[in-house]
This record gives structure tokens, C-alpha cells and sequence, in this order.
């Protein structure tokens, strides 16, 4: 199960699997977001390397533009994963709160 | 637990649900999921993605052992590609260093608890360990 989208409150919602099969949903939507981009990651259960392809090359596009992504609720298990690929030194990223 | 997959990304769902019910079998801790998971999804990526002169089907056999999980991934009709020599990726580099891709067997050799390579007859066979006691 992958599902991305926009929410009200947070911004863009991210929920499942962010994987290899996944990653070109997930790399269309992200491609027409415009200006300060805000994933909120409380629903995403596993992100591969594939997923994370997907987050730098919006966040390089974004930034180009002076804007870039922000990644909030960030469960333990993916801070994870972007603590051993470099990804918290390179991006903004709020942690879940439990 | 054993199964043959077809070598396609699209596989990764299946894939996925042979885990699940290993798990479920086995009464395994779930936190052992994400990284049995990754390190499934990186190899076998790389063996469709690389391993393109044959169209065998990657076979993967879950074991379950006192404190976790042994996979081994069996690739068959290929050329010789080790995947557990570190290739070096500087997590450290600027964002403007940084290109998608080249991640995928880092995070395995990174998270995995053992892993070896064994090529034989034009067989790749990768066997890797995950460790309840470290990752729990």
C-alpha cells in the first residue's frame, strides 16, 4: 500500500510503503509541487533507497528555487534509515513525537 | 520458507507478503521487519536492475534462527557481481554533491548483521543475517 496527497493541515501526507515499485508514483506527484514543501511522514511505514532518490531529487529541485522539503513526523525507524544515508544533515526533519 | 519471484520490481508486493507471513509464522519481532524488508528490496532491485542476460526467477528462502533471520537470495544464469564489497558513498557531501541512487547496497552492508557471497556454476547466492539482540 502507497498513498500520496495533499492534506489541510500538514502539507503533503505520505503513507506506506515508499519503495522501489512505489517511487514513480511517488516522484510524479512531488514533480508539480511549486515553492516550501512539507511531507508529513506519520503514515509512512518503510522507505528503500529507492524512496530516498525520490526525496533528494525534490529537495535539489526545490532548492533551486530557494524553497526545499521539510520532513515532519518522522517515525523512529525511517529517522533511521536517513541518519545512516546522510539525509539529516540535508534535510529539515521533525520527529514523531511517540 | 521458500519462493521464486519474476524479475520485476512490480514482484516487490509479493515479495513483501512472503515476509509478512515468515513473520507471522515464525512469531518474529515486527522491528526486524524494516530491515529484513530493505535488504530484500536492495538485492533484488539490483539483480533486475543489473542481472539483465537472464530471465530466471530470483528464489529467496527465509530462515528462522534463535535471535532472528537468515535470507539467502539465489540468482541464477548471471555474471559474477558481489555486492558485499563496501562501495564508498559519502553521506557526509553537500547537498549539491549528492545524485539519487548508489544508497541501496550502503544501507544493506550498513544495517545487515552478516552477509556473504558465494559464486558457483553462474549462480550468485547472497546470505545475509539479521539479529534480533541489535536491532530490537
Amino acid at each position: 500500500m502507497f498513498d500520496i496527497g495533499f492534506a489541510q493541515s500538514t502539507g503533503i501526507t505520505v503513507c506506506g510503503r515508499l519503495d522501489a515499485a512505489n517511487a514513480v508514483k511517488a516522484q510524479a506527484f512531488l514533480d508539480k509541487v511549486e515553492g516550501e514543501c512539507v511531507l508529513d511522514l506519520s503514515g509512512l511505514d518503510y522507505i528503500s533507497s529507492a524512496g530516498l532518490g525520490v526525496l533528494l531529487k525534490t529537495h535539489k529541485r526545490l532548492m533551486a528555487s530557494g524553497h526545499g522539503v521539510k520532513l515532519i513526523n518522522v517515525r523512529h525507524h525511517i529517522h533511521d534509515i536517513f541518519r545512516y544515508s546522510g539525509f539529516d544533515k540535508l534535510f529539515e526533519i521533525v520527529s514523531a513525537t511517540n | 520458507m521458500q519462493q521464486k519471484f519474476k524479475r520485476s520490481p512490480g514482484e516487490l508486493i509479493n515479495i513483501v507478503t512472503m515476509t509478512e507471513a515468515f513473520f507471522l509464522q515464525e512469531n518474529l519481532p515486527a522491528e526486524l521487519r524494516n530491515v529484513v524488508d530493505l535488504a530484500i528490496e536492495e538485492l533484488f532491485i539490483n539483480m533486475v536492475t543489473y542481472n539483465t542476460e537472464t530471465s530466471q526467477p530470483v528464489e529467496i528462502q527465509m530462515l528462522p534462527f534463535e535471535d532472528g533471520v537468515e535470507v539467502i537470495m539465489t540468482d541464477s544464469d548471471v555474471e559474477r557481481f558481489n555486492p558485499t564489497k563496501l562501495r564508498h558513498v559519502n553521506v557526509d557531501a553537500p547537498l549539491e554533491d549528492r545524485q539519487p541512487g548508489g544508497l541501496g547496497l550502503f544501507l544493506v552492508l550498513k544495517m545487515v548483521d552478516s552477509i556473504s557471497y558465494q559464486y558457483e556454476n553462474r549462480q550468485s547466492r547472497i546470505n545475509f543475517t539479521v539479529n534480533g539482540k541489535q536491532h530490537v
